[in-house]
């Protein structure tokens, strides 16, 4: 888990990043701090016609069939290089209501591809429903499969080539989270207090000790 | 000299011990009691005086009529075996009433001309000779020819001398003297010669004339039209494919394909529509899941109240950089301003 701004790595539960003090309240203040309403395909910036984006709606159409917890949204909008990817991403998610979206699907399940067609730059933000199952590793596999596309300007090809990637890795994350859920798990347990730590390994102790007399 | 003294000094001491040996010699008693009885052995010898014998034994004088009509010693066929070659057609492919060949080679031959039989349209006699046996002048090869294989199954008849291929002759049948050339015939005749003069052994050169013989049949039989390549697929039997000759092997192999349809062909069939049904239902299946995540329990970060996670930013500005290289790690310490 990294900061949006800093890009350091902070612990589970920061309510400021414990290095540069980023918080929601820093992009509220560029960005508002009241909720968007948008699509969850915003194209902003134009980079797709109509018939390309349907066939990236209908490609998210497929993505929410097979995981029916979760969407997929992307924003273009041209920012001239003045703002920040990974910030407006996480703005973005925190703030927007998705009009398109079903109600189940709340924005924690959601995973949001940010494309700035005037800083040549793209980056993808997630929920905290995501958490245990998506790294930055992975949503850099989406990327690179993509990359070839943006760089010839073939967006919609590009989001469509990257979301079959990012399926099939989050197929494959399901799998293993059905035959080992706590793995998943301990990835986004809150960090032990202190008192906790010394009851497990008080109880570690008591656990060996007993095995010991029984055999 | 050292070496020579000891010999010498042996020799002379040997000569010394050694008593003189003398010729037996009459005594007078003795010859006297011999005398009497008449006879006296070695009389002319010890007398030294030989009559001189008349030299008249080198003269040979002119034949008589009794000599000239005597019958020479002849390397013809005996008269006794003649019918059992030439009175009819045979009955065995192998023709060899003298016995020349053993039981065994015998056997061996005659198994090899009836397979070839099997597998040819043209049968191949073989009549065996002696090394030096010569045909009656009566017989006459044309006449045998047509009278014994005239009708019938067109034939190739070879005359093998045992142990002398080179002197073997070759006749057709009258059906086949007009599909095969002369020239033809004695390239069959020479290749035959050469393959069987290559072996020592008067069986195994035997052998060999016959193998070479019976291959150039085959090509005879192509060449005159007797036979067809799928003619000749069904009589080859599945453990000699491998060794056919190359049409006869893709037709060997078509017949043992279509044996193992018949026997095998539903079950593969419904196995191969089994197999891909479940394939495509398995993708069907695989297309149409869906995949439910466990939901656990996560703290808020930084004050966002749906999402915090951060992934990863890549540049696509350049086209002669990777993705690799264009991934934005750096921090933007100053928020984008």
């Amino acid at each position: 888990m990294k900061c949006p701004r800093c890009v350091q790595v902070i612990h589970r539960g920061a309510a400021a990043c414990p290095h540069c003090g980023f918080g929601i309240s820093a992009t509220d203040e560029r960005y508002g701090s009241e909720d968007v309403v948008i699509r969850r395909l915003e194209d902003q910036a134009g980079l797709m016609r109509s018939s390309e984006r349907e066939k990236v709606e209908l490609a998210m159409d497929r993505f929410e069939r097979r995981f029916p917890q979760m969407f997929f949204a992307v924003y273009t909008s041209r920012t001239e290089g003045r703002s920040d990817v990974r910030q407006f991403g996480f703005w973005l998610l925190n703030r927007a209501a998705f009009q398109d979206v079903e109600l189940d699907r709340p924005n924690e399940c959601g995973i949001l591809l940010i494309i700035d067609p005037d800083a040549k730059s793209a980056g993808i933000t997630w929920g905290y429903a995501l958490d245990a199952y998506l790294t930055e590793e992975d949503t850099f596999l989406f990327l690179s499969r993509a990359h070839a596309y943006w760089v010839e300007g073939r967006y919609s090809e590009g989001v469509i080539r990257g979301l079959k990637q990012l399926s099939k890795v989050l197929t494959k994350r399901c799998r293993q989270a059905k035959f080992d859920p706590e793995r998943f798990e301990r990835r986004v347990a809150p960090p032990l207090a202190a008192r906790q730590v010394a009851e497990r390994i008080r109880a570690g102790h008591r656990k060996t000790i007993a095995e010991e007399v029984r055999s | 000299m050292k070496v020579v003294l000891p010999w010498l000094l042996l020799a002379v001491t040997s000569g010394a011990v050694t008593p003189v040996l003398t010729l037996p010699a009459w005594s007078k008693e003795s010859r006297e009691v011999v005398a009497e009885d008449g006879w006296f052995p070695g009389a002319d010898l010890l007398a030294g005086s030989v009559e001189d014998q008349p030299d008249d034994a080198t003269e040979v004088g002119p034949p008589t009529t009794a000599e000239m009509t005597e019958q020479l010693p002849s390397n013809q066929i005996p008269d006794e075996f003649l019918d059992a070659y030439f009175a009819s057609r045979p009955e065995t492919f192998l023709v060899d009433p003298q016995g020349l060949l053993g039981p065994s080679a015998s056997r061996d031959r005659l198994t090899f001309l009836n397979l070839h039989s099997d597998d040819s349209q043209i049968d191949f006699h073989v009549y065996v000779f002696g090394t030096e046996q010569e045909i009656p002048g009566e017989v006459r090869d044309e006449e045998i020819s047509e009278r014994l294989f005239g009708e019938g199954r067109p034939s190739l008849t070879l005359f093998y001398y045992l142990g002398a291929p080179d002197r073997s002759e070759i006749f057709l049948s009258p059906g086949l003297t007009n599909a095969v050339s002369d020239a033809e015939r004695r390239r069959m005749l020479q290749s035959s010669v050469l393959a069987a003069i290559e072996r020592s052994d008067a069986i195994t050169q035997l052998e060999a004339f016959c193998v070479q013989t019976s291959i150039r049949i085959y090509w005879i039989e192509k060449s005159a039209g007797l036979v067809d390549d799928e003619a000749l697929a069904p009589r080859v039997k599945s453990e000699q494919v491998m060794v056919a000759e190359g049409p006869s092997k893709v037709a060997a192999l078509k017949q043992m394909f279509n044996e193992f349809w018949w026997h095998w062909g539903a079950i593969v069939s419904v196995s191969l529509a089994g197999a891909v049904i479940a394939l495509a239902a398995w993708w069907v299946a695989c297309c149409r899941a869906k995949y439910r995540f466990p939901e656990f329990e996560v703290a808020p970060r930084l004050g966002g109240a749906h999402a915090a996670g951060v992934g990863a930013v890549i540049g696509f500005g350049s086209t002669t950089q990777s993705p690799s290289a264009q991934h934005s790690g750096v921090p933007d310490y100053f928020g984008g301003i």
